[in-house]
């Protein structure tokens, strides 16, 4: 029977290595995509997650569950994002592989020729549009579109009001639709 | 604001599903109606999946393996006790904490300087001396001096010629005093 994550927590907090490690696996995929979706480097992303996790486990005894465990590792995950960002010199390099990356996989599904021109274009602009958005801009987009979570949730993990999440998430969509305006 | 740009902006969380039943009701039949509502909702729709293409298409899977041994290295290492504080002023120092800090910082600084206005028996500054200094203004022996008592809170400015500087030009040979 699989254990929920309050009791894995439980064990963690009872010295239980094997307790941390299976919370590891259940979540390490998801919080390096979000991190990922901040950071657009996926170098950067795994060393941030890995020191996500590095962190949570130094903090684990603090952890009162208050607020779930996935809620606690995402907000760590999101901060350490946002300082990674605010530190991280864009470097024009590493923002080709990643353009690169998604136009390769874009080649694989894409059928029709014109289709794929104006979707390569696309997905160019909006690369370098969600690179524009401010860190807190971008951390309600990335939790929005890859975790699909509610206001309330995405809340709780930034820190903020269901209303100041509401409110993000129209403007950083709208900057989104101005630069894309002749795309969508 | 029109009731078009009222319900334009509740289009997205309608589409994210964070509106009630009856507001949901309402802005899915305005935006049927609408041509111009309905064209933003095509285009949220459609920015939404270029979204969830870009960050989804980028993260490729990563394998738990060598993520979990990194993981484990790191907690495994000690750290150097500057690592240790570096991540701890990185946390306690976020930007709200310093946006408060410094002008609180800036108002406590006032408010301690100040209190030595208002309560001088408390001598917070250790007391305000009593100030006296002379100086030469032009080489000349022509010198002014300055002194200010702190009590009655009076200066006294005392602009003269001092007899060494008079003996030096020599001019007329007479002694002058203190000018006030």
């Amino acid at each position: 029977m699989e254990l929920s994550d309050r009791e894995l927590v439980q064990k963690c907090q009872a010295g239980e290595m094997h307790a941390f490690e299976d919370l590891v696996s259940r979540y390490h995929q998801k919080v390096y995509m979000v991190i990922l979706g901040m950071l657009r480097n996926r170098e950067d992303a795994l060393e941030v997650a890995q020191e996500t996790f590095f962190r949570a486990f130094r903090k684990i005894n603090s952890f009162q569950g208050d607020s779930s465990f996935y809620t606690w590792i995402y907000r760590i995950a999101v901060n350490m994002s946002i300082d990674a960002q605010r530190r991280q010199k864009r470097n024009p390099l590493e923002f080709r592989e990643s353009m690169d990356s998604v136009m390769e996989a874009q080649n694989e599904t894409a059928k029709d020729p014109f289709a794929e021109v104006h979707d390569k274009e696309l997905r160019a602009r909006l690369i370098k549009a969600i690179n524009d958005l401010t860190p807190e801009h971008k951390a309600v987009i990335v939790l929005r579109t890859i975790e699909g979570r509610s206001y309330k949730d995405i809340g709780e993990i930034l820190g903020c009001s269901e209303g100041t999440v509401m409110s993000r998430l129209h403007y950083a969509r709208k900057k989104l639709q101005d630069k894309l305006s002749a795309f969508l | 604001m029109t009731n078009c740009e009222n319900l334009r902006e509740s289009i997205g969380r309608w589409l994210d599903g964070e509106l009630s039943p009856s507001e949901s009701a309402a802005v899915e039949a305005h935006v049927a109606a609408c041509a111009e509502c309905g064209e933003a909702r095509r285009q949220l729709e459609s920015l939404q999946r270029a979204l969830t293409g870009v960050l989804v298409t980028d993260a490729a899977p990563i394998e738990f393996i060598p993520f979990w041994r990194e993981v484990q290295r790191r907690i495994n290492s000690k750290r150097a006790w500057y690592e240790d504080i570096s991540e701890w002023a990185r946390e306690f120092f976020t930007a709200p904490r310093v946006a408060w800090g410094v002008p609180v910082a800036i108002v406590l600084v006032l408010a301690v300087v100040s209190l030595d206005s208002y309560f001088p028996w408390m001598r917070f500054g250790g007391g305000r001396n009593n100030f006296a200094s002379v100086e030469s203004i032009d080489g000349h022996g022509r010198s002014v001096a300055l002194l200010r008592e702190n009590d009655s809170k009076t200066t006294v400015i005392w602009l003269y010629q001092n007899e060494e500087g008079e003996n030096e030009t020599g001019e007329d040979g007479s002694k002058s005093g203190p000018t006030f």
